[in-house]
């Protein structure tokens, strides 16, 4: 097997308040190929978020900081990386896209200029090519009509999903060779949802990028995502492809996100129990403490590590009852919980 | 966005409208100390109550009917004829035009100096925040806005005057006369007042503008042009600053207007500065309405300019305005 | 009321049983507020009409000093009880206050100033002009003032004036004046600037747009107009009495709060509880009463702090020009008194201003971090992006 795009192996990133050291991001190991997405899936709080900034150390610093781990990207360890080597590789090798259009773009300039500031950062693109004509480029193949009379308009002037498009396009501006979309889809709605899901698979396509799709819904995951992520309170709870994670959820914290789906099991309920406290987690696995399974081994120790399950190579749950010892059995009595008891 | 301009160039002669005939009001409503003055030392000098009395009136057009009066003042004050200074036995715009050089000599100079210091001071602070640099940047913010400038002029009077022989602790208006207005002895006689000035004027400018900083470098978009490869250089200049420009520009002629009348009132009044601002504070003590109405009216219509500066700039900084909305 | 019963979770924010006593009834704390102001008006009315001597045995209440009782008693019922029946909100932002070391610090300055200033007239007498003790240095020190040598003694511990009126004394009576201009005029901006904020906010929320405009418009008029030129204009025009300079104070800076009110109101106005409360039948001024203005409460004392110190300095910048009252002892005049002394006697300029400056800085420290206590936005900061 060849060297993955980007692998990610056991990252830690904290967070310094007042309130003491937030773990966010507590040992998180992934890799993500060419044309492969991979979802990272979780509540909010979940260190999703956090670890998808941490790959390029966009988030802020302080408080935040990575202190352990190693990023490999291209040969490169990113975490090592000087500021300035980082920001060659921001926007031109690693791209993102954020959450809430709204607010991505700067009010005060031009949508084609804030597209174009990312060429000319990187000196992208044929020398040739007036950046105007790039960008123009640009925004008719993320979808937006008469690309060329809106180039010049202000962010205010666009509807939210046309914003979402025109941060695609800036993402896409120096052909990336990994693409980090966070929640790209929550804010807008649902039919624009799909469009922008559709046109992240055709982008993905054409330039065989990969892609870490961050987001706590499971439907989206099970339309566009490879393999999935699962992490809980800073952890990764269980990973495997996106088959391995619909079709047999073995984490019970898997299979109490599935419950929250509709359709699956009809309730909506929430999980019973609120996230721990990040400052202080909980000894032995993170969800123990809401786990209707949860034995005294796994409140103790650390975070179990990564069994696999079904002795597939792909699928793997950090859950004591994979391990050499149990069987796996004795959880799948809790299936009727996504059977649905009411 | 013409049109916008257009409205709100009309509605500062609205305003400056409505600024006059709120002092005329005033005017009219005071009790005229002023009359009582000059008639007494008129009558002093010899002259019957009664003449002079009547003399004053007639000087100061308050023979005529209040209509009359109302108008002609307004127009007066339209056509730059402001009237006759009865402690300065000159016309006001005689007395205005002798005294702005010397406010102007150390009021602009210490404006461009805040201006850039205070700002580069505040995005700087802004940019290392919680640092030993933006914690020493925050107490001298702090001490410039606290510390009373009257009273910091005398404490620097006393410490460095008599220290230091080629400081003088007060202002010698021949100076700039006989030697010039850049000669290194005016220069000298305007250290202390130009410092009291800039103290107040700078830690004004790098609190807010290290707040507005603040505010724009927590927004999403910077942190979209980070993940675009941005310098740090870039992030606070192109977004950071540019952004922060439009909430400054809002109020920035307005309080520097501020800060600089009562700065400059205070310390023209402590140095003997002849400047606008001992102007003021002799026309108020000398009684002599004319001239006070007429420095009040100085301030307010460059406050109200300032105010259509600000407005302007603002439509021009920032797209997203709605003209619709004025 | 079905409906109400269905959406009870909604509408959290209203207190039902204060609902219950209707529109027009007020609260048991509503109603010894106001007659504790009754209270006062006719200890005024009586004070000034049948009673020539002194009121409270030695104390002849002055003007402004009127204002000022009512300004505490506002205090009291809208800070401090409300502060003591809420010991978890208490507690929550002096843990968040107490974050800036400094601005504890300068809070127990202000909580001596306050206290000093308000009991510190009362016990002590007032300056008097002796001419046996005129430019005493402070205590420790000799000065030779006009060729006779001059040694500080404990009788005037911070020497004495020109007049030989003690420097102690003088910045003791000093304190008053600076707490009475603060609070006086901060409170008369609160109160005007948050009524109009409201009223204006809540007219666009209920389709009168045009009563919002006009408001909003003279707020923006009566900004441009520079305050300092203006109170001496007003100053020379018709005296200056320190009740006088402090209504004008608070009367020409209201502008900034009737903003930030309004702003936070029209959020409000919006959202559901406001339009159930006007649907059961609260009229218009309970609506900005009990919600409106509660609501943005923090950010009213957010601006109302940070504008204390301003009036402060104001004051005393009038009063140092020689725009004072001549009954008073601000911090401004004796500071003027000592300008001409500046050479021979140092101490008279300088030691009322370290007092003025401490104070000012004190109020902006305590300013600044209650607004990190109490602002919502600031708790971004930190454990932000997870």
């Amino acid at each position: 097997m060849s060297e993955p795009l980007l692998s990610v192996s056991d990252l830690e990133t904290q967070f310094h308040t007042d309130a003491g050291t937030v773990f966010a991001v507590d040992g998180v190991s992934f890799d993500v190929d060419h044309g492969e997405t991979v979802a990272i899936v979780g509540e909010s709080g979940s260190g999703k978020t956090v670890t998808s900034e941490s790959i390029t150390s966009i988030l802020d610093t302080p408080p935040g900081e990575i202190v352990g781990g190693t990023i490999t990207f291209d040969g490169m360890d990113l975490t090592t990386l000087s500021e300035t080597a980082l920001q060659d590789v921001r926007g031109k090798r690693i791209s993102h896209i954020f959450q809430n259009p709204q607010n991505g773009l700067n009010p005060v300039y031009t949508v084609g200029r804030q597209i174009g500031e990312a060429i000319r950062i990187h000196d992208h693109g044929d020398p040739e090519v007036p950046v105007q004509r790039q960008v123009v480029d640009l925004l008719d193949k993320t979808g937006i009509p008469e690309a060329s009379a809106r180039v010049d308009d202000y962010p205010h002037e666009f509807s939210g999903g046309m914003k979402q498009r025109v941060l695609i396009a800036m993402a896409l501006a120096c052909d990336p060779d990994l693409l980090i979309a966070d929640e790209p889809t929550t804010a807008l709605d649902v039919t624009i949802q799909g469009q922008i899901l559709r046109l992240l698979e055709d982008l993905q396509a054409e330039h065989d990028m990969g892609i870490i799709f961050v987001t706590h819904d499971l439907g989206v995951v099970s339309e566009i995502a490879d393999r999935v992520v699962v992490m809980y309170a800073g952890k990764v709870m269980e990973t495997g492809t996106v088959e391995d994670i619909f079709r047999n959820p073995s984490h019970p914290y898997t299979r109490a996100l599935m419950d929250c789906l509709p359709g699956r099991g009809g309730s909506m309920d929430r999980i019973e129990g609120s996230l721990p406290d990040v400052t202080d987690p909980p000894a032995g696995c993170r969800f123990s403490p809401r786990c209707e399974h949860a034995t005294e081994a796994c409140r103790s120790g650390d975070q179990p590590p990564l069994w696999g399950v079904d002795n597939g190579d792909t699928h793997e749950a950090s859950c004591v009852y994979y391990d050499a010892e149990h069987d796996e059995g004795e959880l799948a009595g809790g299936e009727g919980a996504t059977g649905g008891h009411q | 966005m013409k049109w916008y301009i257009v409205k709100r160039v009309l509605w500062t002669f609205v305003v400056m409208w409505i600024a006059l005939t709120l002092t005329f009001g005033l005017l009219v409503a005071s009790p005229d100390t002023g009359q009582t003055k000059s008639v007494m030392s008129c009558s002093a000098s010899g002259g019957d109550a009664q003449q002079c009395r009547e003399q004053y009136r007639e000087r100061q057009n308050l023979d005529k009917p209040i209509t009359e009066r109302y108008v002609n003042y307004v127009t007066n004050m339209a056509t730059l004829n402001w009237g006759w200074s009865e402690s300065r036995s000159q016309s006001v715009m005689a007395a205005i035009s002798e005294a702005w050089p010397y406010t102007a000599q150390y009021a602009i100079p210490v404006l461009v100096v805040s201006t850039i210091l205070g700002y580069g001071l505040g995005l700087y602070s802004a940019y290392k925040p919680y640092t030993k640099a933006d914690y020493l940047g925050s107490f001298v913010g702090f001490f410039g806005i606290s510390i009373p400038n009257f009273w910091f002029a005398l404490v620097l009077i006393i410490l460095l005057g008599t220290h230091f022989e080629f400081i003088s602790t007060y202002y010698q208006s021949g100076i700039p006369i006989n030697q010039g207005w850049a000669s290194m002895a005016n220069i000298t006689q305007l250290l202390i007042p130009s410092f009291v000035l800039l103290t107040a004027s700078l830690a004004w400018q790098m609190r807010y503008s290290r707040a507005q900083a603040i505010e724009q470098m927590n927004q999403e978009f910077v942190k979209v042009a980070k993940a675009k490869g941005a310098s740090q250089w870039r992030l606070m200049i192109h977004h950071v600053f540019r952004m922060a420009a439009v909430p400054l520009t809002t109020s920035f002629v307005s309080s520097l207007l501020a800060i600089f009348w009562s700065g400059s009132v205070i310390i023209e009044q402590i140095f003997s500065i002849p400047g606008l601002g001992l102007m003021t504070f002799t026309a108020i003590t000398e009684q002599d309405t004319t001239l006070v109405l007429a420095t009040t009216m100085i301030t307010v219509f460059l406050a109200i300019i300032g105010n259509l500066i600000e407005d302007v700039s603002y439509t021009i900084l920032d797209p997203r305005i709605d003209y619709g909305d004025r | 009321m079905a409906a109400e019963d269905a959406d009870t979770a909604t509408f959290e924010d209203i207190d039902w049983d204060a609902q219950g006593i209707s529109t027009l009834g007020v609260s048991r704390a509503g109603l010894a507020e106001l007659l504790s102001y009754l209270g006062l008006i006719a200890a005024f009315v009586y004070d000034y009409t049948w009673n020539t001597g002194p009121l409270v045995f030695r104390w002849d209440v002055l003007s402004v000093e009127w204002l000022f009782i009512g300004t505490l008693i506002a205090i009291v019922f809208h800070a401090v009880i409300p502060l003591s029946q809420k010991p978890r909100l208490r507690a929550f932002y002096w843990q968040r206050f107490k974050k800036n070391q400094v601005a504890v610090v300068a809070l127990g300055w202000l909580a001596v100033m306050f206290v000093v200033g308000v009991l510190g007239p009362l016990l002590i007498d007032p300056p008097t002009t002796q001419f046996t003790n005129q430019s005493v240095p402070p205590v420790g020190m000799s000065t030779t003032v006009g060729g006779v040598v001059k040694t500080g003694t404990w009788q005037y511990p911070l020497g004495t004036s020109a007049k030989g009126q003690g420097i102690l004394t003088l910045v003791v009576y000093g304190m008053r004046v600076s707490m009475e201009v603060g609070l006086i005029a901060t409170i008369f901006s609160v109160i005007i600037g948050s009524a109009v904020g409201a009223v204006a906010a809540f007219a666009t929320s209920v389709g009168r747009g045009r009563i919002d405009e006009l408001l909003m418009r003279y707020v923006d008029v009566q900004s441009v107009f520079p305050d300092f030129m203006l109170l001496l204009l007003l100053t020379y025009l018709f005296g200056s009495e320190l009740w006088m300079i402090i209504l004008l104070f608070g009367f020409f800076s209201w502008e900034g709060i009737a903003r930030t009110v309004r702003g936070e109101a029209l959020q409000r106005a919006s959202e559901e509880y406001i339009t159930a409360a006007e649907a059961s039948g609260a009229n218009m001024l309970y609506i900005v009463r009990q919600h409106l203005i509660p609501n943005s409460a923090n950010s009213i004392i957010i601006s109302a702090t940070v504008g204390i110190p301003g009036f402060i300095l104001g004051e005393a910048s009038l009063a140092f020009l020689g725009f004072s009252d001549p009954t008073t002892y601000s911090w401004g005049r004796t500071i003027a008194t000592g300008q001409v002394n500046l050479a021979s006697a140092w101490w008279i300029a300088t030691i009322p201003g370290v007092f003025l400056f401490l104070t000012v800085l004190s109020f902006y420290y305590v300013g600044e971090s209650l607004r990190d206590a109490m602002d919502p936005r600031q708790e971004v900061d930190g454990g932000g992006g997870l």
